[in-house]
């Protein structure tokens, strides 16, 4: 068939207002007479609070301040409804939002954040996953800490690394990072010519984004309106909402035009990061270099909130053998909870942390063996035919051997 | 003192949300009264570029010109729900699902063209640059303009919806089909590592990615340099330095991340081979092109100084140490 679009590198059609600064993003939104509105957060990792507004709330400009009282379903969240928009008793990360402050100037917000007194009882925060796997650790939320547990087996994966010509066993430690998106979270609120409340932000999601702050305001999802605008890179970290649920809230109580826009400092406070993965790992070879077993025990950190740690979890145990063919496989990872910044969605969503185990084994087994990195791999790679360690047949496009042999040759 | 190595990696990645979880995409296409066509769907542009796939996608499934398309994507009040702009999910699932709405668009347009010209069947009817032919006489066309016209209020619209194959997999072995389709990728780098500082410089770099089809190969290239630049960040500059909870580097000057002085140009290599149930073949490539970047350097390291960093970041204090370590053991 031939083409006439497909193949073609036609400038990208969001290019030219973009490079001619017309673009515009959540931040750049200006109207008359708009408020603003600031966030205070948490400062420890893991304390019970209390919260007295009403110093900061007589400040001359203060509008309102926005607390959990003011939210008819105060939980949000991509899987578990485990995230707060204001925390009520306890706070679980640094960084979680108390309460969202509306005033005539952004000056006047930062000044009655000052104001809002908050008594904090302190806890032991829990920052180690391992420990926090542990039953008889403090809990974060519910009766344990491990929010999602993955299994996959295949064949005798204990047997096969007993029988296997060579073993290589490490541990491989990643850490967690921010997207860096260029663009810090900003919004607007109002009520739109309907009457519905309508935002206007940067999201990977707008249809989800109007699914929570439907259910966090208890309204019809009719009501809401979500105008994604000109969004600075995501890579993830604009899956969980941050700001929409507070500018919907003041927009829709208030009935004026509220403009929020986080500081770059505020911006790593807001949003998830990249799962931190301790990787446990056991890979067999034979005599001619062919994988035999992989056993993995991956253990993710989520921080304070689950966010997508299932997903995360289960996309890591998943692709935990390398695109290889492995007859035994025997693979946990676990997602658990600890007072850490809580992580989600960031490019590759698990299957990046694993690649910087199985690929550093693979090299491992080859020097073992005195083979090529090029030779042990072409050995085992995935092709079309082969079944995964899920049990998936791949039956078109696996075009691995051809994507190896061009950076090798 | 300065010492080379090179490292290889390779990587697979399933599409989209996975086990079983509704993976749907939804797209409307409409007939404008001036004749040009309208897609409306809620995919997001977050600099991928999607818009620019989508538009493409459109223009080919439905034989017209770029420029006689507008893409909206913006406003939950007029686009359907297209899933989230994640997963590399969009150019495939979104894309399938303006493949299909286009494909409805065309047999309604040849029903309203069959009318218009007064015709006992639609067969043999071609669409093309704005106009639906009878393929055995060009004299007998009318135009999208003249379609319009001749519809009440002016436009008409079709609407689909694609969802993803997907499997939950068993609960207690993870046996199943969780996602489809997988992306393959390879990445061979070369790396200079200065014993005495630490630093790790990448010298030379090769990134192949299977695409399935290429819808856009510049924008492919652009993925593959972003996508590298962010795994070589990730490998040897990022860090949080988290501390009781608390995320010391906040801000830029002390959050590093590569500047155009530690990136270096990559031969980039595009891998089609089309997938069949893949809108024209082309498969989503956002999280593939960063995905074996990381161990590719470590593997570089190792065979540059002979030490295996298996905690990341490999900042240079973690590879002075590491040679220090590997030095005393060596004495003893």
């Amino acid at each position: 068939m031939e083409l006439k679009h497909i193949g073609n590198s036609i400038d990208r059609i969001d290019s030219l207002a973009k490079v001619t600064g017309k673009a515009m993003y959540p931040q750049d939104y200006y109207v008359d007479n708009m408020l603003y509105g600031k966030t205070l957060r948490s400062i420890y990792p893991f304390a019970k609070i209390n919260i007295d507004t009403r110093e900061a709330q007589n400040l001359p400009g203060v509008i309102r301040i926005f607390t959990h009282n003011d939210v008819p379903n105060n939980a949000h969240g991509v899987l578990h409804k485990d995230q707060l928009v204001f925390c009520k008793d306890i706070v679980r990360r640094i960084g979680d939002p108390i309460a969202f402050v509306v005033a005539e100037t952004e000056k006047i917000c930062e000044e009655a954040i000052e104001k809002i007194k908050v008594q904090y009882e302190i806890m032991k925060p829990v920052l180690d996953p391992i420990e926090a796997m542990k039953e008889d650790s403090i809990k974060i939320h519910g009766d344990s800490n491990i929010v999602y547990h993955f299994k996959l087996r295949k064949g005798d994966a204990l047997r096969a690394l007993e029988e296997s010509y060579f073993v290589a066993t490490n541990t491989y430690k990643t850490h967690s990072i921010d997207h860096a998106f260029l663009q810090p979270e900003a919004g607007i609120g109002y009520l739109d010519e309907n009457g519905n409340i309508a935002v206007i932000v940067a999201t990977q999601y707008p249809h989800y984004d109007r699914e929570e702050i439907a259910y966090c305001l208890n309204l019809p999802i009719e009501n809401i309106r979500i105008i994604n605008s000109n969004v600075g890179g995501a890579f993830g970290g604009r899956e969980d909402i941050t700001l929409q649920v507070h500018l919907a809230l003041a927009a829709k109580t208030l009935n004026r035009v509220i403009k929020c826009v986080y500081s770059r400092e505020e911006s790593f406070l807001a949003h998830s990061k990249r799962h931190a993965m301790i990787m446990n790992y056991s890979t067999g070879v034979d005599k001619e270099g062919y994988l035999t077993a992989v056993k993995a025990e991956i253990i993710g950190d989520t921080g304070a909130y689950a966010s997508w740690a299932d997903n995360v979890l289960r996309k890591a145990g998943v692709h935990a053998t390398g695109p290889y063919i492995v007859p035994n496989v025997m693979v946990d990872s676990y997602a658990v909870y600890t007072n850490n910044p809580y992580a989600g969605a960031m490019r590759g969503f698990g299957a990046t942390q694993v690649a910087v185990a199985y690929e550093q084994q693979m090299d491992i087994l080859a020097r073992e063996l005195k083979m090529s990195p090029v030779e042990i791999r072409l050995k085992n790679i995935l092709k079309v035919g082969s079944i995964t360690s899920t049990g998936q047949l791949l039956n078109n496009s696996v075009p691995l051997e051809n994507c190896l042999r061009s950076v090798t040759e | 003192m300065i010492k080379r190595g090179k490292g290889l990696a390779i990587s697979y990645y399933g599409t989209g949300y996975g086990n079983g979880y509704p993976d749907v995409s939804n797209a409307i296409v409409r007939l404008n009264k001036d004749g040009k066509v309208s897609i409306f769907v809620g995919g997001t542009e977050v600099g991928q570029g999607a818009k620019t796939v989508f538009v493409q996608i459109a223009a080919e499934t439905l034989n017209i010109n770029i420029e006689d398309i507008i893409l909206y994507s913006e406003d939950t009040i007029n686009t359907p729900d297209a899933g989230t702009a994640a997963a590399s999910r969009q150019t495939y699932n979104t894309g399938n699902a303006i493949k299909l709405a286009c494909e409805k668009f065309i047999e309604e347009l040849k029903a309203k063209a069959k009318e218009i010209l007064n015709l006992d069947s639609t067969e043999g009817l071609i669409v093309s640059d704005s106009n639906v032919y009878l393929n055995s006489s060009k004299n007998d066309k009318v135009s999208f303009l003249e379609i319009a016209s001749n519809v009440k209020n002016g436009f008409f619209e079709s609407q689909a919806s694609f969802t993803a194959h997907t499997v939950e997999m068993d609960v207690e072995t993870g046996q199943g089909e969780p996602y489809w389709p997988y992306t393959f990728s390879a990445c061979e780098v070369e790396v200079e590592v200065n014993t005495l500082t630490g630093i790790v410089n990448i010298i030379h770099a090769r990134f192949a990615q299977d695409v399935g089809k290429a819808v856009n190969p510049r924008m492919i290239e652009g993925q593959i340099d972003g996508g590298f630049y962010m795994g070589q960040s990730y490998c040897l500059f990022e860090d949080l330095n988290i501390v009781d909870g608390k995320i010391m580097n906040n801000k830029y000057s002390k959050y590093l991340l590569p500047t155009s002085m530690d990136t270096i140009d990559i031969d980039k290599i595009i891998i089609e081979d089309p997938e069949s149930t893949a809108p024209f073949g082309a498969k989503g490539i956002g999280e593939p092109v960063t995905i074996p970047v990381a161990p590719a350097i470590l593997n570089a390291i190792y065979d540059a100084i002979n030490v295996r960093i298996n905690e990341l970041p490999a900042t240079p204090d973690k590879i002075i140490s590491a040679l220090k370590k590997v030095k005393s053991e060596d004495q003893l």
